[in-house]
This record gives structure tokens, sequence and C-alpha cells, in this order.
């Protein structure tokens, strides 16, 4: 026996619980007025379910309203332009780390390891101010630049990994047949390599959609600030109403739920090789 | 791939990109690799390496860009961090926030884990939803959580009243720095908890179930089997599960700042370090903040895996 038997449906309880009750009361709070938000005791079901506050996000004029909608087109595009150049130049790299000997590629290797062992924000300060002699504070440019330097260690090292693991056989085999080694990374290794560089694109997509204190530094307005900095703000204005705050909290917790939920596969295995090794 | 295909390969093989070890012709000198690994290499030097080194060398300069000239100070910037209350005092909460987050994390994982290890029906579906708080922004997940500590709508307080636990709402932020300080790292532990769990889960799916039958013939109890088999044979992956948790906890900023502000009860040395670092422009000071927790962070980590961390031999 490895865990006494009634213990498991215990602890499956506890997981669910756990996990979702905090998800549950957002959700809960964000379909009621704010009114009924300050009810005691509270209402553990939405008394008269609205998505009134979901409509004023989206199509609402006020301030809170444009700067949750401006901030939303913001992280997609700063997310999605972390997650594209991180997973290309990494899977580039992986593969001459992987199948090529060169010199100099240990001392690189090792580098790629050493950053990952770093705090992220051990390098916080010097790169506001590398950002700031390049004029690229308050840049999508200045801020995918951070995320991808950031994340592309642990890219690599999952994509090498992947890439290593995969049978050298067909490569040999394309490489017989004349076709160069761009072709045969194309060809060849890219297809075989696609759940690795799936689980690499949503690790680095999720990781990039939870920052924080980078793009609090980098990014002085709403031309930039992503979704999780303007809901921040919103929240220490104190001023908010609860239930508007709590809609606002639901629409940023979504993209990545949904990602995580659908795609779950991918990000264990991606992030057992990526951590494990 | 026929036969004549491959005997026509290598005169159709570009003679110069593709060094062949075959003809034992000394290769010329190949660009492939390196135009491949180039694009990693200048990020990883230019904003990686460099700014580290930059915080290395500066934590002993004075750099305040509203009041110059800069100069070599010594530990002057370390002198005068220790004299700052406000940063002592957030180096007290984070200390407290990496011993509650760092053993709920792994008493959580384990627990979990243990929970998953065997196969059942619907277990690939407990662990989408258990991943779920890992794929979440912190920021968001103070906000999550403050619907369930708020002193006026809080879901904790409306249940500890319904159940007379309470009389009247209590505040549970930012008065007490223990009850602060713990309320906030929960929500964090509700983070860092899924990678322990998958971490840990990872090393029991390595044990081979020969060892829990023997045990079984032997007369062992659940317990006994838990503490004799399960935990000593997954130190390598609660060791890694420990070390996620001493980064993620020592380096804590999201939730603090969402859920308590500036304020002293709760404060961590990471808030501390962007409002010295960002609000009064005093790099060097942050610099050396920065530093302190970058070793601190390596010398933790290293101690966990010295203590914890066995190979396992099978």
């Amino acid at each position: 026996m490895r865990a006494a038997a009634w213990l498991r449906p215990l602890g499956i309880a506890f997981i669910l619980v756990w996990t979702l009750l905090p998800l549950y009361w957002v959700l809960n709070t964000s379909l009621q007025t704010d009114a009924q938000v300050s009810a005691k005791p509270a209402h553990y079901l939405p008394p008269t379910p609205t998505l009134a506050n979901y409509v004023t996000l989206l199509s609402g004029s006020g301030d809170i309203s444009t700067s949750v909608r401006q901030s939303t087109i913001n992280i997609v595009i700063e997310c999605a332009g972390a997650t594209v150049v991180t997973v290309v130049l990494a899977t580039l790299a992986a593969y001459a780390f992987a199948r090529m000997r060169f010199r100099g590629r240990n001392v690189l290797f090792y580098s790629v390891l050493a950053t990952m062992a770093l705090p992220a924000y051990a390098t916080l300060i010097p790169l506001y101010r590398i950002m700031s002699a390049l004029g690229l504070v308050n840049t999508y440019t200045g801020i995918v630049l951070v995320y991808v330097s950031g994340f592309l260690p642990l890219a690599a090292w999952i994509l090498y990994n992947y890439m290593s693991s995969l049978p050298i056989a067909l490569e040999e085999a394309g490489q017989v047949d004349g076709a160069s080694r761009m072709r045969v990374l194309w060809h060849i290794v890219l297809p075989l390599a696609r759940p690795g560089i799936v689980s690499t694109a949503i690790i680095t997509f999720l990781s990039a959609w939870a920052q924080f204190l980078f793009p609090l530094v980098l990014s002085s307005d709403l031309s930039t600030q992503p979704l999780t900095v303007v809901i921040a703000a919103l929240q220490g204005r104190h001023t908010v109403p609860y239930s508007l705050m709590s809609a606002a909290g639901v629409v940023a917790v979504a993209v990545p739920a949904v990602i995580a939920i659908v795609l779950n596969r991918y990000i264990v295995s991606g992030l057992l090789t990526g951590s494990v090794k | 791939m026929s036969a004549d295909v491959r005997a026509a390969a290598p005169t159709r093989r570009p003679p110069r990109t593709s060094p062949d070890r075959r003809t034992g012709r000394r290769p010329r000198f190949d660009v492939l690799p390196y135009a491949l690994v180039a694009p990693l290499a200048i990020f990883i030097i230019g904003l990686a390496l460099f700014p580290a080194a930059v915080t290395l060398v500066d934590a002993f300069f004075k750099v305040q860009p509203l009041n110059p000239p800069d100069g070599f100070i010594g530990l002057g910037n370390f002198v005068r961090m220790f004299q700052d209350d406000s940063i002592v005092s957030s180096m007290v909460n984070t200390a407290y926030y990496v011993v509650i987050g760092v053993v709920l994390s792994t008493v959580l994982g384990v627990l979990f884990a243990v929970t998953l290890q065997q196969r059942f029906r619907g277990r690939s579906v407990l662990i989408a939803v258990l991943i779920l708080p890992w794929a979440l922004p912190g920021v968001v997940e103070g906000i999550v959580w403050s619907g369930i500590w708020d002193s006026n709508t809080g879901l904790l307080n409306s249940v500890l009243t319904s159940l007379h636990v309470i009389s009247h709402y209590q505040v549970f932020l930012g008065q007490n720095r223990l009850v602060t300080v713990l309320v906030i790292e929960l929500v964090q532990v509700w983070q860092i908890t899924p990678l322990s769990t998958l971490l840990v889960l990872a090393a029991l799916q390595n044990i081979p179930g020969d060892l829990y039958e023997a045990a079984e013939l032997d007369g062992a109890g659940a317990w006994k089997t838990f503490t004799r088999i399960t935990v000593p044979l997954a130190r390598p992956g609660i060791a890694i599960a420990m070390v996620q948790a001493v980064i993620a906890t020592l380096n804590v900023f999201d939730q603090p700042y969402v859920l308590n502000g500036a304020a002293s009860t709760g404060a961590s040395v990471m808030e501390q370090t962007y409002f010295v670092s960002f609000q009064n422009l005093d790099f060097g000071e942050g610099y050396a903040l920065s530093l302190l927790i970058t070793v601190v962070t390596i010398l933790v980590s290293l101690a966990i895996v010295r203590i914890v961390y066995r190979a396992v031999e099978l």
C-alpha cells in the first residue's frame, strides 16, 4: 500500500477544494452587483447572476474599462512577441548544442545553465538602465527583449534535452541523402521535436503572462503596460468596485487557465524536462 | 532511399558547409553552429551575464542619478542597508515568508504527490486542475485571494462568523506581522505547490512497485511504508521542490505588493529593493540588496541540496 485506501479520497477532495475554491470565489463575486458583494454573510452563490461587470469592462467608456481593454491588448502583444522570438532562437541554439561540436560550445552551454540558477530579479536594475540607455523604456521592443533574455535559458534547455533524446538515425539518413543541415533541421528535426516545441512555447507564454515587476519598471503608461500592472494599479486605488475588480481578475486568469487545462500534458512534460535533469 | 541515391550523395553535398568526418579530410572552419547559437549568445551575454556583473560591481559604488557624483564606497551601501529599519524589518518578514512557504509547499507537495502516486480514474483531470495556480500571474492571485481575506466582504470572515468562531469581521492583513505574513504566504504557497507536487511525483514514479509489495509482505503499515520507503526514495524530488520554493519565497514580490502594499507588517526584501531603486532612485543600495538576495538564494539552495539530496541507488 502506497497510501492507506481511505486517505486518497480525502487527498483528492483537498486538492480540488484548495485549488478551485479561490477561483470559484472570484468568479462568484464577479457575477454579483456591488451591493450584493457587501452582504454579510456573503452570498455563496450569486443571488441574481449578472454579466454586467463584464459588459462594463468590454464596452464601457470609463477610465477603468479602457485601461483594462488597452492593457489586455498590450499583454497579448508582449506575450506573443516574447514567445515567438524565444522559441525560434531557442530551437536554433538547441539544435546546434544537441547535434554539433564547435569551439566554445561548452563555455556557452554552461553559461546558459548558470543564468538559470540566478534569481531573475538580480538583473532588474541593470536591465532597466540598459533599456533606458537604448531608449527602449516604455516600448514593446524593450519589454519583449527583457522577457526573451529571461526565458531563453530554460527554453533552450528544455529543447536541448528534447532534441538530444530524438533518434539520430533519421537525421543521418537525411544528410546522406544530400540534405543540408538546415534542411534536416526543418524537415526532419522540427516535425519530430514538435511536442517539445509546443511545451516550450506554452511555458514561455504563461511565464510572460505572469510577469509583473519587470513591466512595472519598464513600462510607464498605458501604451505598453500589461494587464497585470494595470490590475495591480486599480487594486491599489481602493476605489474600484469589488465586483468589477473581480471581473478584471477573471479576465486575467481566464487565458492562462484555459491554456493550462487544455494543454496540461505539454506543461507537465516540459516542466519535468526543464527542472529535473 | 535507394542505394544509387546514397552513392550519388557525396558529389551533391555542398562541400564547404558540412565537415565530413568519414573522408578524414580536415574540415574547414564551420560557420553554421556559430550562426545558430549567436542570437542566444548575444542575449545571454548582453542581457543576463553583463547585467549580473553590473550588479556585482555596482553594489560597491554610490549610484544615485539625482545626487551625483557616483563613486566607489566599498561596503557603504551594505552598511546603510542594515541601518535602515524598514529594510531590516523586510529581512525579518522575508525570513518568515521563506520558512512558512518552503515548509508548507513541501508538505503539501508530498501529500498531493502521494495522493496521485497510483493510477486511478480521473487522475489526469486532477493533475490538470492541480497545475492551475502555477499557470496564473502572482498579482492576479493576490486579487483572487483578497476576496477571501478581505475585512469587509471576505469569504473567510463570512464563514467564521456564520460558524460563530468569531463574533465580528476581523482584519487579517496589516495588523499583526505573523498573521499578515502567513496570510500573504498562503497565496504564494497556492502558486508554487503545483510544481513541488510534480517534482515529487516524478521521483515517486521511479520507485519500483516490488519495494511496496515486499513491505506489505513484511507486514509494514501505511505509515511505516511512507516513512521508510516513499520519503527516503523521493528525496531528490523533494530537494529540487524545496530549492524552487526557496528561490520563489526569497524573491517574493507580487503577493505582498498587491495584498499589503508597502506596509512594514508584510513588506519583503524584494519590495524594498524596488522602492529603494525606483522610488528613492538609489541604484547603489538596490544593487547591494539584489546581490544580498542572490547570494543568500544560492547559499540556501546549496545547503538544501547538501542536506536533503541523496543520490538514490536502486
